[in-house]
């Protein structure tokens, strides 16, 4: 979610260091903030030095054309964005009483352009920022999309969505992101791939930590032993989600502070990547048209979310589908669709240490800050968002981290692995096409 | 040096001094001892809680009571391991290390208390797994700002035999658990029973293997504490350590006799669940010794002595205490067995791959320190709302 792949500036992609933008603000210590000024385009500069001396029927053609500028940049220059249209159509849809189906499908597709232009928004406004602010907004609106469905679907009550969701998005990125990363790399530069494992094992170790949280309520749920039945598991879950933010929070500070030599990029030779070829990557657009756009997209993917979460339901039925498989697969598949791109094109281009930030970096940041974060909003909304994901899922959990950190062990990857690895997600998605949420009516209810 | 009074004092009454000289000089001896033992380790300042635990709050003061005895304990089996063969040495240590947590158990077994038993044997395994470990870990990064190493074959094979141990427990439980035994009620005790001595086999193994090969891989740790011990030489005689080993001994089973039989009355009066306090707050007090020395070796950079204090311990008693109890429980007609409840066990499968993970790779920072140290709160946290009276037929 980290790292969009930019049609302007491809090859300089690979500034973009390892976990979460780390080095991206790295090279901001090195080309500051001068070139944003002579890079991204030379006709802007002109212009605003027009307007402050123009009169006011110059400046509002200045500004047109300002934005006019801004809109191409982000709007026309990615392919994906093809699919934006769609947004407006599935509202169109809605208010036409279409099916449940139409709309969410459509809602989906229309998300899809508008979570990786946010990813984009943020990425550049990080280039103004320092790098640990930088970070810390790569670190938070990595996975933007998904908090902001969860958010809504907790404000309609639908616990069993959010959980739903946040736990396929784990095993997408985990095992289907990572997989073909691998199995394309592995193909394509037919050689066995390396990358630090150092950062693999301290991810590996967080995710055991998450699902040590998800795993505790949910078998003290299942073998009926809490002292309070009903409350306990809320209570320790609530507890639990404190400490995982905190864990989180600690995890920010190592990566971005004390132990930033761990995470620079590897070339093929595994000597770091110079700072040099940083000095074309530099921000697109302004500072403040980041932060609009920032704002415009999050708006435009709340309201499809909204849209989205109430037909899920009604899709389900319509599709003679389970809800947990449309949470589980269908939804993440979607909303990582950008995230995939990437990784498989940094793996191909043989930066396995990027795919992995792109991939095992938004599954510890959605295991460890977005399902806590979602527990703590159920909790000041009154809703009773808690860690038991029930026994199913968190088995499904369980196994698919110790799987990945097997893989990840060893620091190398070959195709093979990658292809053990998707081929384990499409058991995972056939045991959640036949897999009955037993409290799937309970949504819009407190739990049992 | 303070060989010489002793030694003095012992040939002076061998040389055949009057029958006064000689009560003097042992009383002399006596004097010495108790000086040596007694008043030289801060944590002795406690030692007064045991008797006054006799006559109120009993559980707490006990709990205190046994803290310095435990330790006490440590140092007299230390001191005669110097005056034992390496092998005595090693296989002293290895009963004995974690001795207090034996005689709690005996006590337990005796009353019948099986739960309590393995609750607080689990707890101990957890309690140094996650909280000493994590606390060396975060300590010693802390500290040194800089990523210490440790021999990680030696954390491999102990991670392999905790996850033995762990099968161990698995097993009975699971089969508890689907209702799919053979014989209902019994054959998990028999299972258990069976596993049992063949992990007390295994743990024999791992004596041999560790005392033979001391040469080859446990070079490191000899190398270091040559430096360091160069100046340790016994402080107190042979007879005198064996002596204070039984005295310490009888001291903490009259303690372990108290905490046991008021275990299950401070739960009530406190409204804290049982399990609450057989695993986590017997093992802190239990553990604080190896909990301190553990975090002292981590700053001075002598990582391998921290994980043989704290995986060591582990190893111990998942693999001798655990069996251990379950022996003596067939002994005693007790069906102490292996079947420690699903969410007991599936809190120690969990917390074995985190820490078998973290361990793997030989290298420490504090941010490693602190997940295990976060775990562990998340851990306390589940039995604080656990109630752990198993609902089920346990006899």
């Amino acid at each position: 979610m980290d790292y969009k792949s930019q049609p302007v500036s491809g090859q300089s992609q690979l500034e973009m260091g390892a976990l979460n933008g780390e080095s991206v603000h790295e090279s901001d210590d090195e080309s500051l903030y001068s070139p944003e000024k002579e890079t991204y385009n030379c006709s802007i500069p002109k212009i605003e030095r027009g307007s402050s001396s123009g009169n006011s029927q110059a400046s509002i053609n200045v500004m047109l054309r300002n934005v006019y500028k801004s809109i191409k940049i982000v709007v026309f220059s990615n392919k994906l964005n093809l699919l934006i249209p769609f947004g407006p159509i599935a509202i169109l849809v809605k208010k036409l009483n279409g099916g449940h189906a139409w709309v969410f499908f459509l809602s989906l597709l229309g998300i899809t352009p508008l979570a990786e232009r946010l990813g984009y928004a943020t990425e550049q406004l990080a280039f103004f920022t320092g790098p640990t602010v930088g970070g810390l907004l790569n670190a938070t609106f990595g996975n933007a999309t998904e908090l902001i469905i969860s958010i809504y679907a907790l404000k309609s009550g639908m616990v069993r969505v959010v959980q739903l969701s946040l736990l396929g998005s784990i095993l997408s990125n985990m095992l289907l992101v990572l997989g073909c990363a691998f199995f394309c790399g592995g193909l394509v530069c037919h050689k066995e791939q390396r990358f630090k494992k150092e950062t693999a094992v301290v991810n590996s170790g967080l995710l055991l930590m998450a699902v040590m949280g998800l795993l505790f309520p949910a078998v003290l749920h299942y073998t009926h032993t809490e002292v309070h039945s009903g409350q306990s598991e809320l209570a320790l879950s609530r507890f639990s989600s404190c400490v995982m933010l905190v864990a989180y929070a600690a995890y920010l500070f190592f990566q971005l502070k004390s132990h930033r030599n761990l995470y620079e990029a590897l070339n093929e030779d595994g000597s770091s990547i110079e700072e040099g070829s940083n000095d074309d990557e530099s921000a697109e657009i302004s500072k403040w048209e980041s932060i609009i756009w920032l704002f415009i997209m999050t708006t435009w993917i709340s309201i499809l979310s909204e849209y989205l979460v109430h037909a899920i339901e009604g899709t389900s039925i319509a599709w003679n589908l389970p809800l947990t498989f449309i949470s589980v697969i269908l939804l993440p598949i979607v909303g990582n669709a950008a995230e995939h791109a990437s990784a498989i094109m940094f793996a191909m281009k043989d930066k396995l240490d990027i795919s992995l930030g792109v991939a095992i970096g938004s599954s510890t940041q959605i295991s460890m800050f977005g399902i806590p974060f979602s527990v703590v909003v159920g909790w000041m909304m009154g809703q009773r968002m808690d860690l038991d994901f029930q026994l199913f899922e968190t088995a499904t959990l369980f196994i698919t981290v110790l799987v990945v950190a097997f893989m990840l062990q060893e620091g190398t990857s070959n195709y093979f692995k990658g292809l053990m690895l998707i081929l384990c997600y499409l058991i995972v998605a056939a045991s959640f096409f036949v897999h009955e949420d037993p409290s799937q009516g309970d949504d819009n209810q407190p739990k049992t | 040096k303070k060989l010489h009074p002793i030694y003095t004092a012992e040939s002076g009454s061998s040389s055949g001094g009057s029958w006064v000289s000689g009560i003097k000089t042992l009383i002399y001896v006596v004097y010495k001892s108790i000086r040596t033992v007694v008043f030289s380790n801060k944590l002795n300042f406690l030692l007064p809680f045991g008797p006054a635990a006799i006559l109120a709050w009993v559980f707490f003061l006990s709990l205190v009571g046994i803290a310095p005895l435990a330790e006490r304990l440590g140092y007299a089996t230390e001191q005669l391991a110097f005056f034992t063969e390496p092998t005595v040495g090693g296989l002293l240590n290895a009963t004995f290390g974690n001795a207090t947590e034996l005689i709690i158990s005996i006590f337990a077994l005796k009353s019948g208390l099986i739960r309590i038993v393995q609750l607080s044997l689990l707890g101990s395994i957890l309690s140094n797994l996650l909280l000493v470990l994590g606390c060396a870990f975060l300590c010693g990064g802390l500290v040194l700002q800089k990523e210490q190493l440790f021999n990680k074959v030696t954390a491999v094979v102990n991670s392999g035999l905790l996850l033995m141990a762990v099968m161990g427990l698995l097993l009975p439980t699971v089969l508890h658990y689907t209702h799919t035994e053979v014989y209902f009620g019994k054959s998990e005790l028999d299972l258990s029973r069976f596993s049992s001595c063949i992990m007390l086999v295994t743990y024999a193994a791992y004596l041999l293997f560790q005392l033979k090969s001391q040469s080859d891989q446990y070079v490191s740790l000899n190398e270091i504490e040559e430096g360091v011990d160069d100046d340790k030489a016994p402080q107190i005689s042979k007879w005198e350590s064996v002596i204070w080993l039984l005295v310490i001994t009888t001291c903490v089973s009259i303690l372990s006799e108290y905490l046991v039989d008021t275990i299950e009355g401070t739960a009530i009066a406190l409204n804290i669940p049982l399990s609450f306090i057989s695993v986590i707050l017997l093992p802190l007090v239990g553990n604080a010794v190896d909990h301190a020395s553990a975090i002292t070796f981590a700053m001075k950079d002598k990582l391998d002595i921290t994980l043989g204090v704290s995986i060591g311990s582990t190893t111990q008693i998942a693999l001798f205490v655990i069996p251990f109890s379950v022996v003596l429980g067939w002994i005693m007609g007790q069906a102490m067995d292996l079947n420690f409840q699903l969410f007991e066990t599936t809190t120690l499968v969990i917390s074995i791959l985190v820490v078998a993970l973290m361990l793997q790779e030989g290298t420490s920072h504090y941010f490693k320190g602190l997940i295990l140290l976060l775990c562990y709160l998340i851990v306390a946290a589940s039995f604080f709302v656990h109630d752990s009276s198993a609902g089920e037929e346990k006899n």
